[in-house]
């Protein structure tokens, strides 16, 4: 289980996150969905400090974090516990597909070269790149360095795996591919947390849909609920803005 | 006055054996300045209080000061340094002791650390910064990410800048002679004064400057090519 805790996050005096608590739970999906600059990808990127929080607690499994002043080696644990899947895929550019897998395995966890390289591989299959393994991520079209990208953040087999708008960089044509490969991991029983524009992608593979703007969680629910039945004002007005053709 | 081929060509074998002398300075500063440089622009990137200032100071000193004036602060410098840390420190030097190539090889690192400590900055702050992110993300550390990811990136961008530095300091250990170095330019130099015929030598200096520096280029050509592979767009 996952649960932030009055999560707080300021640049300056602008304050982008005013205290969240979310309670995210074992192989639940949740797609947390919002206007731009309403701070759900800074949200997603304080779980695992990329962005450093100001106040809060974050507790995945039994590890508890707190937010202000963090040991050096508290971060790292952090870390640890969950995976990234950019915008920008953000895949090491200097190393194949295969090995931009394999890296967090070697040298993060320290795991056997000859055993990383075969759940790599099957990871890579498993994504469709396996004939690809050898490939560096300039030889690679948007999507395929999307699909390495999730089965990097896959084979470090992390509590959870957080996506950050892991599509809106793609040309429309590659969007279902990764679509395809998220989609599949979800019903493997993953925990996941998906920042989104894809609504109706959002509503299909999520159990649990955040609405966030200006910095606080708006309303959360069921996907059918929130989509259909929204009760604030704001997630109509937004539901609305991006889904005209819908009646809510 | 007229060429006199057969003096180049004898004296041709005693300049080129200044070649290792010549190298070995070289190499050796832009490996030692290559260290000093990422120290240097690691002072300027985490903006390390006082280091900060003082790398600021040397790289602007250094690169606006020629490097016979170095040469020279350096040749009087080092002797005052050695016996202060003999006779305070109780080290077991003396000024005595320093042989002429711990001159050179002192104001040449020196001198070119400077250089590349733009370099390698340029280098680094030209790696995208998600690379770092994904590090993180995947529970590197950020010593382990900058060892793995970023500095092998910023090694392919800085390499034809540090070709660069590297011909200069070849061209540049000429100077070495003004400090009892023995290495290509010395050796031209005794050989002229040897036979009294000065271009003859001057041209088999330039000569072997000139090839060496065609090797080095064809090297660093090679090393561009091999080691920025990644960034190609067919396999």
């Amino acid at each position: 289980m996952i649960k932030l805790a009055g999560i707080k996050k300021s640049y300056d005096k602008h304050e982008v996150l005013k205290g969240i608590d979310l309670v995210v739970n074992k192989g639940e999906v949740v797609a947390i969905l919002g206007p731009s600059g309403s701070g759900k990808t800074t949200l997603l990127r304080c779980i695992n400090y990329l962005e450093k929080p100001g106040d809060g607690e974050i507790s995945i499994g039994d590890f508890h974090f707190r937010c202000k002043r963090p040991h050096k080696k508290d971060v790292h644990s952090l870390r640890q516990k969950s995976a990234m899947v950019f915008q920008h895929y953000n895949l090491f550019k200097n190393k194949t597909a295969l090995q931009n897998v394999m890296e967090g395995l070697v040298i993060a966890q320290k795991v056997p070269k000859e055993e990383a390289k075969r759940r790599s591989i099957a990871l890579l299959e498993k994504v469709g790149l396996g004939a690809k393994l050898d490939a560096y991520p300039s030889q690679l079209s948007g999507g395929q360095q999307q699909r390495v990208g999730i089965a990097r953040a896959l084979a470090l087999n992390p509590d959870v795996i957080l996506f950050d708008e892991p599509t809106s960089a793609l040309d429309p044509e590659l969007v279902g591919e990764v679509l395809g490969v998220i989609r599949q991991i979800a019903k493997e029983g993953i925990t996941m947390i998906i920042v989104t524009h894809e609504m109706s992608f959002a509503q299909e593979v999520a159990n649990h849909v955040v609405f966030m703007d200006q910095g606080v969680i708006v309303e959360e629910g069921a996907p059918s609920e929130l989509f259909n039945n929204p009760k604030e004002e704001r997630t109509k007005q937004f539901l609305k803005r991006i889904r005209p053709e819908a009646n809510v | 006055m007229v060429f006199d081929m057969e003096f180049a060509l004898k004296s041709l074998p005693k300049i080129i054996a200044g070649i290792p002398m010549s190298l070995l300075i070289s190499v050796f500063a832009i490996l030692a300045g290559l260290v000093i440089g990422f120290l240097v622009t690691l002072c300027r990137m985490y903006k390390v209080p006082v280091l900060n200032r003082l790398a600021i100071i040397y790289v602007s000193f250094i690169r606006g000061t020629p490097l016979l004036v170095q040469i020279y602060v350096i040749y009087y410098a080092l002797p005052m340094v050695a016996d202060w840390a003999g006779m305070k420190l109780g080290l077991p030097i003396s000024s005595a002791d320093l042989p002429p190539l711990a001159f050179a090889l002192t104001a040449f690192t020196i001198y070119s650390g400077a250089y590349l400590s733009e370099t390698i900055r340029a280098a680094l702050s030209a790696v995208d910064p998600g690379q770092m992110e994904a590090g993180y993300s995947v529970g590197l550390t950020t010593w382990q990410t900058f060892r793995r990811i970023v500095i092998p990136q910023a090694f392919v961008v800085a390499l034809p800048s540090i070709g660069n530095n590297f011909l200069g300091l070849i061209k540049g250990t000429s100077l070495a002679f003004t400090v009892m170095v023995i290495e290509v330019m010395s050796n031209a130099k005794i050989a002229a004064a040897d036979g009294y015929r000065y271009m003859e030598s001057y041209v088999d200096a330039a000569i072997v400057y000139w090839l060496l520096c065609i090797v080095f280029e064809r090297l660093f050509a090679w090393l561009e090519k091999r080691s920025g592979r990644y960034r190609s767009k067919s396999a």
